[in-house]
């Protein structure tokens, strides 16, 4: 398997904060990856700087085995078309109904003729669990879980090969973070993407994930499966599986 | 083109496209092989591609995957779509040879794709119903602004009543920043206003010798029409659209249901401040805006009408009727009221998404500023006809 993500020693500084100190891993295809950490150990940082919204102090960031700090604006472009990205509250432009955010990408990074982008996006919101009256409200209408819905078709539009996520299941009642997670692991294994998420939910770890790296201090504390990486004897991964609250029954026996 | 070119065009292997389907007849059931790339990117191929497969008498057909190089659900569904229509049922598609991750992808698009397009929304209205619909919305927003008002007055009532519920800081900086910063814009706009408007009236007056006239128009015009208007204009603009945008924005944050949610009323912390810094702030502004235009048309008369400043103040005194000042000062704070209280109610009735903050904005400054007009309007009639 070919890696598609490698970040190489990544050092950020805000100031004087340093938010990462020579962060290094390495994905490969197919692979769903998360990044734990506490509040404030740059997660949300590290994956800006990986999308190329943000520059990190030194260290390189490569997708599909392209630095994506010294490719030109073109190629840049070309492997944004490669990757999906959802932003934490989805991020979707207000103006627009939800219909016509799916249909951006389209519109704008593909040649598909006019006629076909309205089932295309009525495909893509069935792909995410949606009904198609849904592609007629606005952002606004919709509740934070169908949010999210569509930011995933919208992200999924151009067909990417790897789908970053932030906080997936933030915000969501725990019903609608599982139902995410499932729809999340049905794409990932129906459509063979690679997904690397910052998330908090312990959950969406335990039920999707394959791999966790952990980040603390600016340096990754631990990388594995869950189960290598909840062996660790940091004392913040203790306390983060240990959050986990075990049922009444669990506790009396 | 017929297949069997296009496949014979496949084994010279030169221009191949880059998504093609060789069709083929086996067993008395139609295969079509899936060739190259079926991706996004390869769309219209793909599409092309499709069109040849005609409608053939079989109910079944064989989807071989043995030459398909890629495929994704942009693909997957325009050629599920595809064989649909061309009257294949999904029981009757039987895929061979397809790699295990292309078998999985076609079973969820397959399960997936069967919800109804999304069609675009809007719907192309009649003349009538336009006009029908748009009086409707005007109806509905005098309604919700006069339910407003009656809100505010209900909240100034009962402050009056308990006058130590009054917010003296927010109404005093909502006043610095609405009235005593608008000072050097408000005397600018009214002392060009004051020039041009002299210097018109000097070159036709010049004509007749009645030069000293200007001092009668200049006067009349700056205090009764153009400061107030121009005045309620600029507030309208600079701090009409500010009221609405800071509002607004507290409504996006939820900050306007925490205020409630404290046991404060958003309309006595937010609106009658501001309401309060406009009624004393507009008439403020409108003297400064008289002082300027005056001096506007003074030095008009110095320099081109040989008007000297001592005869221009002697004969403004001795013209200008103190009723003329005191109405131009009097419409202010009808004017201050109606800025605030659209700009107060454009901004309570922001939606919670970032794109209604600037439609109310504009609109607070739009309606403000017609219904100034509108108020002024009025003004110069009834007074007119009470003989003011």
């Amino acid at each position: 398997m070919d890696t598609v993500l490698e970040v190489d020693r990544v050092v950020t500084r805000f100031g004087s904060d340093v938010i990462h100190d020579g962060v290094s891993f390495a994905i490969k295809r197919g692979e769903v990856v998360a990044l734990i950490g506490g509040s404030g150990t740059g997660k949300s940082v590290l994956l800006k700087e990986i999308i190329g919204l943000l520059r990190p102090t030194r260290g390189a960031v490569s997708l599909f085995g392209t630095d994506v700090w010294s490719a030109s604006d073109a190629h840049l472009n070309e492997l944004r078309g490669r990757f999906g990205m959802l932003f934490q509250d989805g991020a979707l432009f207000s103006s627009l109904t939800v219909g016509e955010n799916i249909a951006v990408p389209f519109r704008e990074h593909s040649r598909v003729a006019e006629e076909l982008i309205c089932p295309l996006v009525g495909f893509k919101l069935s792909l995410v669990g949606l009904s198609e009256d849904t592609g007629r409200k606005t952002p606004a209408q919709l509740s934070g879980g169908m949010r999210k819905r569509v930011a995933l078709a919208r992200a999924l539009a151009l067909e990417p090969e790897i789908l970053f996520l932030d906080e997936p299941t933030s915000g969501l009642d725990p019903i609608s973070a599982r139902a995410f997670d499932a729809l999340l692991h049905t794409l990932s294994a129906s459509l063979g993407l690679t997904v690397f998420m910052v998330t908090h939910d312990l959950d969406t770890l335990l039920s999707i994930v394959d791999r966790a790296i952990a980040l603390s201090q600016g340096a990754v504390i631990a990388d594995g499966t869950i189960e290598a990486v909840r062996q660790s004897d940091h004392p913040w991964i203790k306390e983060y599986f240990s959050t986990r609250p075990s049922t009444r029954d669990e506790r009396e026996q | 083109m017929t297949p069997s070119s296009q496949a014979e065009r496949g084994a010279a292997a030169t221009a191949l496209p880059a998504a093609s389907i060789d069709r083929a007849v086996e067993d008395g059931v139609p295969v079509y092989y899936l060739q190259g790339l079926w991706r996004l990117s390869h769309l219209p191929e793909a599409i092309a591609a499709l069109r040849d497969a005609a409608p053939t008498q079989s109910p079944r057909c064989v989807l071989d995957g043995s030459r398909l190089e890629a495929l994704d659900t942009a693909a997957a569904f325009v050629l599920l779509r595809r064989l649909a229509e061309v009257g294949y049922a999904a029981g009757g598609v039987t895929l061979r040879a397809m790699a295990e991750r292309q078998t999985r992808l076609l079973a969820l698009v397959n399960e997936r794709m069967h919800a109804p397009a999304v069609k675009p929304s809007p719907r192309r209205l009649g003349p009538v119903a336009r006009v029908g619909a748009a009086t409707l919305r005007v109806a509905a927003h005098l309604r919700a602004h006069a339910a407003f008002i009656g809100a505010v007055a209900a909240e100034v009532l009962s402050l009056v009543r308990a006058p130590r519920h009054f917010r003296y800081r927010e109404a005093t900086s909502q006043f610095e920043s609405a009235a005593l910063d608008a000072i050097p814009i408000a005397s600018l706009v009214t002392f060009l206003i004051g020039v041009v408007f002299a210097y018109l009236l000097g070159v036709q007056a010049q004509h007749y010798g009645a030069t000293i006239f200007v001092v009668d128009g200049v006067g009349l015009a700056i205090c009764r029409e153009l400061a107030p208007i121009l005045v309620a204009v600029i507030v309208a603009g600079r701090s009409g659209a500010a009221f609405t945008a800071q509002i607004g924005s507290m409504k996006v944050q939820e900050e306007t249901d925490a205020i409630r949610t404290l046991g404060l009323s958003p309309v006595q912390v937010l609106v009658v401040p501001r309401l309060v810094a406009l009624i004393f702030g507009l008439p403020l502004l409108v003297f400064v805006g008289d002082v300027a235009g005056i001096a506007g048309g003074i030095l008009v008369g110095a320099w081109q009408l040989e008007i000297s400043p001592v005869t221009f103040i002697t004969r403004l005194h001795a013209v200008l009727p103190l009723s003329a000042v005191v109405v131009g000062l009097g419409k202010a704070p009808v004017f201050g009221v109606f800025i605030a209280t659209i700009a107060c109610r454009m901004g309570m009735s922001v939606a919670r998404d970032a794109r209604s903050v600037g439609e109310h904005t504009t609109s607070t400054v739009v309606q403000s500023i017609v219904w100034v007009i509108v108020l002024d309007a009025i003004f110069a009639v009834a007074l007119q006809r009470l003989g003011i």
